[in-house]
């Protein structure tokens, strides 16, 4: 016993010893990312080609899973120890800006002249969502948008052709649906469309997109308060459950949309039509794409689209001396230089402004419906600004699941969602 | 035997510094009472000097923050009794309190009724008793973040829940995504995990009794029930309290399945008060929230910690 | 119906019980392994698979090279282990010290001790951070291990089960002019087998599979454990299940050998009778 103990204490001292961080390298630099392994892989292609290029400043590339990684990346923010640069989701920007913990982008270490020149060489709208009172804090490295995808082989069993008969608006989903839904007995077999309902961040993303098409806001122009239980907001909430309630076509004990796996009923034919990310080509592969069709966010009026863009983007840890900042900027640079390789490896687009005029793109434009989710991307804005973010898009999901799940009125739901956001807005 | 190991021990020579160090002190001029004492409470030194450096001072310093307003990321300010204020005012915390308290109890109270049961049952006499309470026990042995992975897999719509339940007309339910079903899902899993150890426990309470106790019972006429009642239970009494309160405990402390398996909702439903913590401080980066957060359910714990020393004490343990 | 045939519907009714609640014990078990060895496409198969139509083996090299999991298994073997040994190590000292002898505030002691059992992990994280970056162990397997090495569980355990070995012994190996060093090596720490048994178990399975901790505090691959690893196979929207479930029953291995080498000294260490003197 006294035998076995010794060894395993002084195995655990020699560990404690060697384990010490080695790293005595000042000059590398330190690149965390949540994890998504199609990013990941490029990302790392292409810090292995950056340490080729400059043995003398290394980057150590790590990645996390990512619901946690931003939980870490809090905590490390908090105690200093957070990498030289990260990689961040726009809608979490507005809890950091408003804290000092991201240093400025400076445009003119990335080849520009200032901000606006910058601007100019992205989509119109696409720095917005990284820009905190007039200055840039986030370079973007994808932007990406929610699409209709459909499924054209139940579209033809259903006597319907994909390529007209598409939905464009949210009644026409209802419409069309019916038509999709198959059921067996009472229970339904096949969902004719379906929402995901497995986040708060994606509740956010539609409800924000459908609560606009209708004319309001989530918060008022100042960020202070809750509008969501208005007009606007309750037709919105109205939409979301009328495929449960009023057309029936969509069933949540049906639904496989459980993270981590919120599209898997479309490419595994339980859903006919259901709206995702452009990521999710890439996730479904050529086989399954095959038989889907992408086409535009449905809309409340077609004529004057309106939906909402995300992305990631790289920040800068200011608690790094300057120096070491403009290194970063060059790895920036590095980064995001070849926006054609980004969205051939990951198929996530990027929000420049020649996106798709680049030499090559045809191809994806034609088979991998670049157009349609370059199109949204230019009809989208980005989620309200709020530090708050979370405690929103949380009380909003929880108001949703109430109606969709329990039934409740969308009004009354949505009134105390307000309650709960505009509490965490009074909060300092 | 005793004599040969005390001999081996005085052989071995102490360190050096050691040595010296207790020539300084004069050791050997202490008397045996008080070489006693300065003995034991050396003995508990490191254990006390590290739980100091990692857990109490992390505590005071929770404690500190819960009167400071902080989002991690920029300095504290004092804040007073705020955090508390908006804590008691906030009907999340509220719903997590009692989200806490059903998860604790659904958990804890089946698990010593059924953990009894089980080491009932494995202590008889039956054919191949040794594989079958390997079998019992084996859950035991499967770490947290497994039991979360495979209980989300099989909950699962289409998992392997639904389909038993489908052989007995059962239709099918979303576990994890409906309100009414997804914190029963949750204890189901506790107490899956729950029964096995404290099963061991149970057993390991109900062999140390011994046999004459038994024998005398049936030579004065009881049956097996009146022995059991007025044999087992008596003697099993100390064993059950400490069962009673650490599966109170540890069905408190639950974070990893609803992180894993429901992010707390749907609708809050499984947001207990450790993931309720969590959330307020790294996502929604209200630290001193948290930290008022934390207070309660601490000080909810201490108090049951006190009644746990009481009723040992009672039952004859201290 | 005569007693004889009460006796064997009992008996028989018992019998099924027992079954069927083995059958429900070990149900996740058997899920996870046939899920390990299904196609992805078989994994949400309806009417369900219980079977694959073909074990894929090659499931198993797949999942592992989806991350360096040889580097988060010996991670997590290695904080595991030492946990385990500085829980042995300082519990069992502990435990004598608070059995055995009478000093001032040895209660108040183990209060203080005790109370620690119910600090949630999720708010002293970032304090805790700040004591282990004091030391500058932030990044390095001392930062993984140092700050779980003594958990007052263990204390507790140790302590309950000391307090029941008679004193006599003690007493008599110090008349024989022992040390008191010597007494813990060699009268008491072999005399706890059982109860040293039980915690190696337990503290082995708790800490075989830490997660928020090593999230918190090792920010490089080659000090990740392996739940963080299980956890980023989940990707944005993404999860290959029957991988997930491969590396699961993995990581499953170890908990369930150490659990088979210290089965027999569990039942015995943990038992809270106050009756053995």
């Amino acid at each position: 016993m006294k035998r076995f103990l010794s060894v395993c204490l002084a195995c655990s001292v020699a560990a404690v010893l060697l384990g010490q961080p080695a790293d005595a390298q000042q000059t590398s630099i330190t690149w965390w990312e949540h994890s998504n392994p199609p990013h990941n892989n490029y990302s790392k292609e292409l810090v292995a080609d950056w340490n080729k290029k400059n043995p003398t400043r290394p980057v150590e590339y790590e990645f996390f899973a990512m619901t946690p990684y931003f939980k870490k990346l809090s905590a490390a923010l908090s105690t200093r120890s957070a990498a030289d640069m990260f990689t961040v989701i726009d809608t979490l920007l507005p809890s950091f800006t408003t804290k000092d913990v991201l240093a400025p982008i400076r445009p003119e270490w990335l080849g520009y002249k200032n901000l606006e020149d910058m601007k100019k060489a992205y989509l119109p709208g696409a720095l917005e969502g990284y820009i905190h009172e007039g200055k840039l804090y986030a370079v973007p490295m994808i932007a990406s948008v929610f699409s209709l995808y459909l499924n054209r082989k139940h579209f033809r069993e259903a006597g319907l052709d994909p390529d007209k008969d598409y939905p464009r608006t949210w009644e026409d989903i209802g419409r069309v649906g019916q038509k999709l839904v198959k059921m067996q007995g009472s229970t339904m077999v096949r969902e004719g469309f379906d929402f995901a309902m497995h986040s708060s961040a994606w509740t956010m993303w539609y409800m924000e997109a459908l609560t606009r098409q209708y004319g309001g806001s989530i918060l008022d122009r100042a960020g202070r308060k809750c509008t969501a239980n208005g007009e606007a907001g309750v037709k919105a909430m109205q939409v979301r459950s009328m495929y449960v309630h009023k057309y029936k076509i969509s069933d949540p004990t049906v639904s496989q949309a459980t993270n981590a796996l919120p599209a898997d009923d479309l490419p595994k034919g339980r859903v006919s039509m259901f709206i995702t990310h452009a990521g999710s080509v890439a996730q479904f592969g050529p086989k399954v794409m095959e038989d889907m069709k992408v086409v535009p966010l449905p809309q409340v009026d077609p004529k004057k689209p309106i939906s909402v863009v995300y992305g990631f983007a790289l920040a800068v840890n200011p608690q790094v001396p300057e120096a070491k900042q403009k290194m970063v900027h060059d790895l920036i640079r590095h980064v995001v230089r070849n926006p054609k390789e980004w969205y051939e490896k990951t198929s996530y687009p990027y929000p420049s402004a020649n996106f798709l005029e680049l030499p090559g793109m045809d191809e994806a434009r034609k088979t991998r419906y670049l157009d349609v989710f370059v199109g949204d991307i230019k009809t989208g804005t980005y989620v309200t600004r709020s530090p708050y973010f979370i405690e929103i898009s949380d009380a909003m999901h929880r108001a949703m699941e109430r109606v969709v799940l329990k039934h409740e009125d969308p009004k009354a739901s949505l009134d105390q969602a307000c309650k709960e956001i505009d509490a965490a807005l009074a909060k300092p | 035997m005793a004599r040969e190991r005390a001999a081996a021990a005085r052989a071995q020579p102490w360190p050096r510094w050691l040595g010296s160090l207790r020539q300084a002190v004069g050791w050997r001029r202490l008397s045996l009472h008080t070489r006693l004492c300065w003995a034991g409470f050396l003995f508990v030194l490191p254990a006390l000097l590290h739980l100091i450096a990692f857990k109490f001072y992390p505590m005071l310093e929770a404690f500190r923050l819960s009167f400071y307003q902080y989002d991690l990321m920029s300095p504290p300010v004092f804040h007073g009794l705020e955090n508390y204020r908006s804590v008691w005012n906030n009907p999340l915390f509220h719903q997590s309190f009692w989200v806490s308290a059903k998860y604790m109890f659904g958990v804890s109270i089946p698990e010593w009724f059924l953990a009894l049961a089980l080491a009932l049952l494995l202590n008889r006499r039956m054919p191949g008793r040794s594989l079958i309470r390997l079998a019992y026990f084996f859950p035991i042995a499967m770490s947290q973040i497994v039991v979360a992975l495979v209980w989300k897999f099989m909950y699962n719509p289409l998992g392997v829940v639904n389909t038993l339940l489908s052989y007995v007309g059962v239709g099918r339910i979303n576990w994890l995504a409906t309100e009414e079903t997804a914190l029963p899902a949750l204890i189901l899993i506790g107490i899956w995990r729950g029964i096995p150890l404290f099963g061991v426990i149970y057993l390991a309470g109900l062999q140390a009794i011994p046999k004459e106790y038994h024998e005398a019972a049936t030579v004065d006429g009881a049956g097996g029930w009146q022995s059991f009642v007025h044999v087992t239970i008596p003697l099993l009494m100390p064993t059950i309290l400490f069962v009673m309160v650490m599966s109170l405990l540890s069905a408190m402390k639950v974070f990893l399945n609803p992180l894993v398996m429901t992010e707390g909702g749907p609708n809050g439903t499984t947001r207990v008060l450790p993931y309720f913590i969590y959330d307020t401080a790294f996502a929604y980066h209200r630290m001193g929230e948290a930290a008022a957060a934390s207070m309660v359910l601490f000080a909810f714990a201490f108090a049951l910690t006190l009644i746990q020393l009481r009723l040992l004490r009672r039952g004859g343990l201290e | 119906m005569s007693r004889r045939a009460v006796r064997l519907w009992g008996g028989g009714l018992l019998t099924i019980l027992t079954i069927a609640g083995i059958g429900l014990t070990l149900l996740p078990y058997f899920w996870m392994l046939a899920s390990s060895l299904k196609t992805g496409g078989e994994v949400f198969e309806l009417p369900i698979r219980w079977l694959p139509r073909e074990p894929q083996w090659w499931n198993y090299p797949d999942a592992l090279s989806r991350g360096a999991f040889a580097v988060y298994f010996f991670n997590s073997a290695v904080v595991a282990l030492a946990v385990m040994a500085g829980n042995l190590m300082f519990c069992s000292l502990a435990g004598y010290g608070l059995a055995k002898f009478r000093f001032p505030y040895r209660e108040a002691s183990f209060r203080l001790i005790l109370s620690t059992l119910m600090l949630p992990l999720e708010i002293v994280l970032v304090p805790t951070f700040l004591v282990v970056r004091g030391l500058g162990l932030v990044n390095s397997y001392g930062g993984l291990i140092v700050p779980l090495a003594v958990d007052a569980f263990g204390i507790f355990l140790m302590r309950q089960y000391i307090k029941d070995l008679p004193d006599s012994l003690i007493e008599a190996a110090r008349l024989d002019g022992c040390s008191e060093r010597g007494i813990f090596w060699r009268i008491i720490l072999p005399n706890c087998k059982p109860a040293l048994g039980a915690l190696a178990l337990l503290t082995f399975r708790d800490n075989w599979d830490q997660f928020l901790w090593p999230l918190i505090v090792a920010s490089r691959d080659t000090l990740k454990t392996f739940p963080l690893g299980l956890a980023q196979m989940e990707g944005i929207d993404s999860a290959a299940y029957h991988e997930i479930m491969a590396i699961a029953v993995i990581g499953m291995i170890p908990t369930a050998i150490i659990f088979l080498c210290f089965q027999r000294a569990f039942v015995r260490g943990i038992a809270f009778s106050g009756l053995k003197e």
